[in-house]
């Protein structure tokens, strides 16, 4: 593999923030011994190979790179983290706690060694700390939507659903723009057994992914939508049969057999294998929506 | 109790499930059936998430059709899986005694693995079964200790554990593997069989 290509491949990952961690390894090894040569792109590069060899446990290689960087940038706040972050892989939670604590005493702004932190304090089991903490982070940090959605999964994982809608309300305020987000919220919704709720937001993201297609009725849903519509199929198919309370107070819409009847269209619609790849399991998800 | 095999097939699954998503929660259903001589055979996986395991939507579509499925080959759901995103953490989550629970009006010898993250890289079976008592789910502590020699959970081989690392490390054949998640963004992911993934004895 050319350097060139694998830099590219590497600066992919970074832009959309892929923890490909295998594939990372093996493109930027080959980097490592040229990162001086390489300007300040390489120093990037170096970054990410560290974290891609602490992920796939090549601590060896993690070393090399850490003291590369250590001695670039001598008290840089970024290698501080990714000290801390070798530390987590061998160290510790107390060690690696007190570590943090005092990055976070010489400067409590620190938001990165401050949700390291919480991730130790998650990861030990302090799930009270840890929500303590990340709400305080988030107050500090309001448009932090990595720290919302982390928030929104501790409440998950606690089944406390409601406070999760609450913490992805915030996301969807934050980048309304991403489908992904909005999906998690329906099927947050869905759990929280707030039906209507559910139904608008499959509904929603069916509308983003869809939108700016030139007729989208004429062409099969593809990608998140298609799990949109599943959803959607769910929410009326249970509301048809008994009106469900909303704790959000959200309108069941009037027209839910017409919704029904489009959601059965569109799901059958991605499922019928017109492309050149065959569509897999089609039969049992005929047998699905037929049900009742 | 009943004895339990786990099938080469099933456990390369599992495993490969596992491995794909490392840094997430993965879970998924067991297919098998009872033999006449009592033991069940737990046959194929059937991969289900790995965005959020804690969810119930889609959680429930998949298993509506992983159990049609399992029904159009005449065969069960005759358990759960599960990992954790934590390797010290083998815990069986919430979502998952709900699931084995449910699964277990339908089977009543229904099973839930955990895959045990420390000896996924040993060679070990890295499987923790988990067995229904009272209204919840425990480890098994019968004697002998789980894939020991005598003990009533069996591999169909002995050696899967290992075989299952070098298909990791040395074919990838992990990043061949689709589950219920991976469909849903792609209709053509064939995650009810998995079949590219399988090596060609199987």
């Amino acid at each position: 593999m050319s350097l060139s290509s694998a830099l590219e491949k590497l600066a992919t990952f970074r832009t959309n923030n892929t923890r490909a961690s295998q594939e990372t390894f093996k493109n930027a090894s080959i980097i490592l011994k040229s990162a001086k040569q390489l300007g300040d792109d390489g120093w990037v590069v170096l970054e990410q190979l560290f974290l891609a060899s602490v992920d796939i446990g090549r601590l060896d290689v993690a070393d090399q790179c850490l003291k590369q960087l250590a001695d670039r940038f001598p008290e840089s706040p970024r290698v501080d983290v990714l000290t801390g972050i070798r530390m987590e892989a061998t160290e510790s939670a107390d060690v690696v706690l007190q570590y943090y604590a005092q990055l976070l005493d010489a400067d409590s702004a620190n938001a990165a060694i401050w949700k390291r932190k919480i991730s130790v304090l998650r990861r030990t089991g302090k799930i009270e700390k840890a929500v303590e903490e990340l709400s305080q982070l988030l107050d500090t940090f309001y448009t932090d939507v990595d720290g919302w959605l982390e928030l929104a999964d501790i409440y998950t994982t606690c089944n406390q659903y409601v406070l999760a809608l609450q913490a992805l309300s915030h996301v969807l305020l934050l980048a309304p723009q991403n489908p992904f987000y909005a999906l998690q919220f329906a099927e947050t919704a869905y759990t929280a057994n707030d039906l209507p709720l559910a139904l608008k937001t499959f509904l929603v993201v069916v509308d983003m992914c869809e939108r700016d297609l030139d007729s989208p009725e004429k062409k099969p849903s593809s990608g998140i939508s298609v799990r949109a519509w599943l959803g959607v199929k769910l929410c009326s198919r249970r509301l048809m049969v008994n009106s469900s309370p909303s704790a959000s107070n959200t309108p069941v819409p009037k027209s839910l057999n017409l919704i029904e009847e489009l959601a059965t269209e569109r799901v059958l619609g991605a499922y019928s294998s017109k492309g050149s790849k065959a569509v897999q399991g089609r039969d049992v998800v005929v047998g699905w929506i037929g049900a009742r | 109790m009943s004895q339990y095999s786990v099938s080469t097939q099933a456990y390369l699954k599992i495993f490969f499930h596992a491995a794909k998503h490392p840094q997430s929660s993965v879970n998924g259903v067991l297919v098998g059936k009872e033999e006449p001589s009592g033991t069940i055979s737990i046959m194929d996986a059937i991969p289900l998430l790995h965005h959020w395991t804690s969810l119930s939507p889609m959680m429930s579509i998949g298993l509506d059709l992983a159990g049609r499925h399992a029904e159009s080959m005449g065969l069960n759901l005759v358990g759960y899986y599960q990992a954790c995103e934590r390797v010290n953490d083998t815990a069986l989550a919430p979502v998952g005694e709900r699931v084995a629970e449910k699964l277990k009006d339908g089977f009543k010898n229904a099973v839930a693995l955990v895959i045990d993250g420390e000896k996924l890289g040993s060679g070990e079976p890295a499987l923790i079964p988990y067995i229904s008592q009272g209204p919840t789910w425990r480890p098994y502590t019968g004697e002998p200790a789980a894939f020991g020699a005598g003990s009533i959970f069996q591999l169909s081989s002995p050696d899967l554990p290992r075989r299952a690392i070098s298909l990791v490390r040395e074919q990838d054949l992990h990043q061949k593997f689709g589950d219920f998640d991976d469909h849903l963004e792609d209709v053509t992911i064939d995650w009810l069989r998995n079949s590219a993934c399988m090596p060609s004895d199987i």
